[in-house]
């Protein structure tokens, strides 16, 4: 599929809603706008955009080199899902040191050890930095921290 | 205060211990980012952003600035060394730089490029003091309109420059328009496209934005992808360039300070733009254009040159006009709207510490990554032999890190990793993005300035624009660059004595 197309396409069905949504903020008159004339103005060009696309796409651009490894990408991105839920009940150390090992195992292939060394070692290094000496809050979670950090 | 003063006064400022130390973390780290692939300069400024919220207004800028042409004389070396552009700007080093290297000659090529850089942005930070008291004094008499469209020829060079097509980039310039009319509206207080949700009423913050689609998005696509690594060179021994190299790197590096400047000014005139136009020009007006690709020295000079160039040009609208041409600017303008400052005509009246503490800075941070780059390069090269599986994971923790730092919001963290998403979709496809973020900031000034107008116009008739000059000229160029493809296409398409594919008849061949 020509990657201009399903742009277009994307574009003049996203325009629609759009369009709906910005006359209930009220779109007022030219020489008062209300809060919708600007998202109005932005569908309208984004449906004309989108038509463009749709009636004069350029080529894709040039061939894809190398192999899709599409499970790394699914572990990745769950584990940045489960990064995001578990920030805060869990704390930064824990969670951290939990993404780290899955990225640098399962995403990355390296061995145990080094995975378990440099994901402990990141987020400790992290916190110090971040928490202690820039003074940046970050969750504490489970795990007491030592006092004045 | 006359320019010289000027300029001793923000001596004065950037040769503080603090900010000498932060010219040096600054040019340190864009090195050291510019030789990694991966990661941007935007990512890290994204990334900055929340630390820089303690420290001083100038300090952090100085800081932000060092990063950004620190990135483009890092970038060079990956792409000398390795056949890898360590970014985007330097994607062109690679044809002639990697060859030089291939044939013992890396030495003259990290020489040359580290020397052309270093005048290219030397002389552009001078055009930028130069030019810059006078563009905002310009630009104090600018009302509204004038202001609206000045953001409109902005947002359609934006739109036109970057993107693989017109209507492409334009549509993703437009996207952000939509993303940045997320939110409470500021004049009537009504929620737009929030869906009830109190994360959205503030609008979507462009730390979140900048670093899923420029940081997290580059990772996602490079996990998915992994391309094999060229081989890594060894240390070149000396980095001077020969008398001959010199001889024939003079013009180029001239001509890549001024077409560099002059792009780096020009909104949406990115560094690379800046680089790839030079590469072309050199290779153009070349005697020997079949070296080219095969170790030409000027392939080399030129778009380095060039590139630094364009990086200082860029400050020119942010500093005097509150616009930023690219989307390391457009942070810069977040960092500084973060600190109350804003950018524009009034800066140089209200904040003169600001506008002449950066740019006395940029004058010895190029002195210091000159100086810097030629002992430290072994130092580069070792950086390089890190594998980049165990830099990604590193670089993924410091971007979540980065996007709860800024409010403490796992929400932020949600975002970036969606925009991730896009990012990756974008990169995995060719849709360049830098559109989308220019316009997402560009966004709420354009409705803000557009609504005003409006109002002042009492008619709400567009033609009010025409009858003020400074707006009618600006809007007039902006149809322009948006008209000329078109009666381009239409010429071709339609002129007689051409087919409907635009080629003459009576030839057959390229019309």
């Amino acid at each position: 599929m020509n990657v201009d197309r399903f742009l277009g396409m994307g574009a003049v069905m996203l325009a629609i809603p759009v369009a709906v949504a910005s006359w209930g903020f009220g779109v007022g008159s030219p020489k008062s706008p209300g809060a919708g004339f600007w998202p109005l103005l932005i569908a309208f060009v984004m449906a004309g955009l989108g038509l463009t696309l749709i009636l004069r796409p350029t080529p894709n651009a040039g061939g894809e080199t190398g192999e899709s490894r599409w499970g790394k990408f699914g572990i990745s991105l769950v584990t940045l899902l489960f990064y995001v839920a578990a920030l805060e009940p869990l704390g930064y150390l824990p969670a951290t040191a939990v993404m780290l090992l899955v990225q640098l195992r399962w995403v990355e292939s390296r061995s145990w050890r080094t995975s378990i060394t440099i994901a402990l070692v990141a987020a400790v290094v992290s916190l110090i930095l971040f928490r202690v000496l820039l003074k940046v809050s970050l969750p504490t979670g489970v795990i007491p921290l030592p006092r004045g950090w | 205060m006359d320019t010289i003063g000027a300029l001793f006064h923000g001596f004065a400022i950037a040769l503080t211990p603090g900010n000498l130390l932060a010219v040096f973390l600054g040019a340190f780290i864009g090195t050291v980012i510019g030789v990694l692939p991966g990661l941007g300069p935007t990512a890290t400024l994204a990334l900055l952003l929340p630390i820089t919220i303690g420290m001083d207004m100038v300090t952090a800028l100085i800081m932000m600035s060092g990063i950004y042409y620190g990135a483009m004389y890092g970038g060079s070396t990956t792409s000398i060394l390795v056949n890898i552009p360590g970014e985007a700007a330097s994607v062109v080093t690679c044809l002639d730089g990697y060859q030089m290297a291939r044939q013992g000659r890396a030495g003259p090529a990290l020489g040359m490029s580290a020397f052309g850089s270093f005048i290219g942005g030397t002389v552009s930070v001078v055009a930028v003091m130069l030019i810059s008291p006078f563009l905002a004094e310009t630009a104090l008499k600018f009302g509204a309109p004038e202001m609206f469209a000045l953001l409109f020829f902005a947002f359609v060079c934006i739109g036109g420059l970057t993107g693989r097509s017109r209507a492409q980039g334009l549509l993703m310039a437009t996207a952000g328009l939509l993303l940045g009319a997320i939110g409470t509206d500021d004049i009537q207080g009504v929620d737009r496209f929030t869906f009830g949700r109190l994360y959205l009423q503030d609008g979507i913050g462009l730390v979140p934005l900048a670093m899923g689609i420029f940081g997290l998005g580059e990772i996602l696509y490079n996990i998915e992808k992994r391309e094999a690594q060229g081989a890594i060179l060894e240390t070149p021994k000396s980095l001077m360039p020969t008398a001959e190299d010199w001889k024939r790197s003079a013009l180029p590096i001239a001509r890549g300070s001024l077409l560099g400047f002059g792009i780096g000014i020009i909104p949406g005139g990115m560094p690379a733009i800046a680089s790839l136009m030079s590469y072309a020009v050199e290779k153009r007006v070349s005697r020997r254009p079949e070296e080219f690709g095969h170790g030409a020295i000027e392939g080399v000079a030129g778009p380095e040159t060039a590139n630094n160039a364009a990086t200082a040009g860029g400050f020119v609208p942010l500093l005097t006009l509150g616009i930023p041409t690219n989307s390391v600017l457009a942070l810069m303008l977040a960092a500084m709207m973060l600190h109350g400052v804003t950018p524009g005509p009034l800066l140089l009246l209200k904040w003169p510490d600001v506008f002449w503490g950066v740019i006395a800075s940029m004058y010895i941070g190029n002195i210091m990554l000159l100086v810097l780059n030629v002992p430290m390069i072994g130092l580069f090269v070792q950086i390089l032999k890190v594998p980049y599986g165990i830099l990604s994971p590193l670089i993924i923790m410091f971007i979540m890190l980065g996007a709860y730092a800024l409010k403490n919001s796992v929400s932020d963290v949600l975002a970036t990793i969606v925009f991730g998403l896009a990012g990756y979709l974008m990169k995995r496809f060719g849709i360049e993005p830098a559109p989308l973020i220019l316009a997402f900031v560009l966004g709420p000034m354009l409705e803000n300035n557009l609504s005003k107008s409006l109002i002042m116009s009492h008619t709400g008739n567009p033609l009010f624009f025409f009858a003020r000059p400074i707006a009618g000229v600006l809007l007039s160029l902006a149809l322009l660059v948006l008209i000329y493809p078109l009666a381009r296409w239409a010429w071709r398409r339609w002129a007689p004595g051409r087919d409907r594919r635009g080629r003459c008849e009576s030839a057959g061949g390229n019309g």
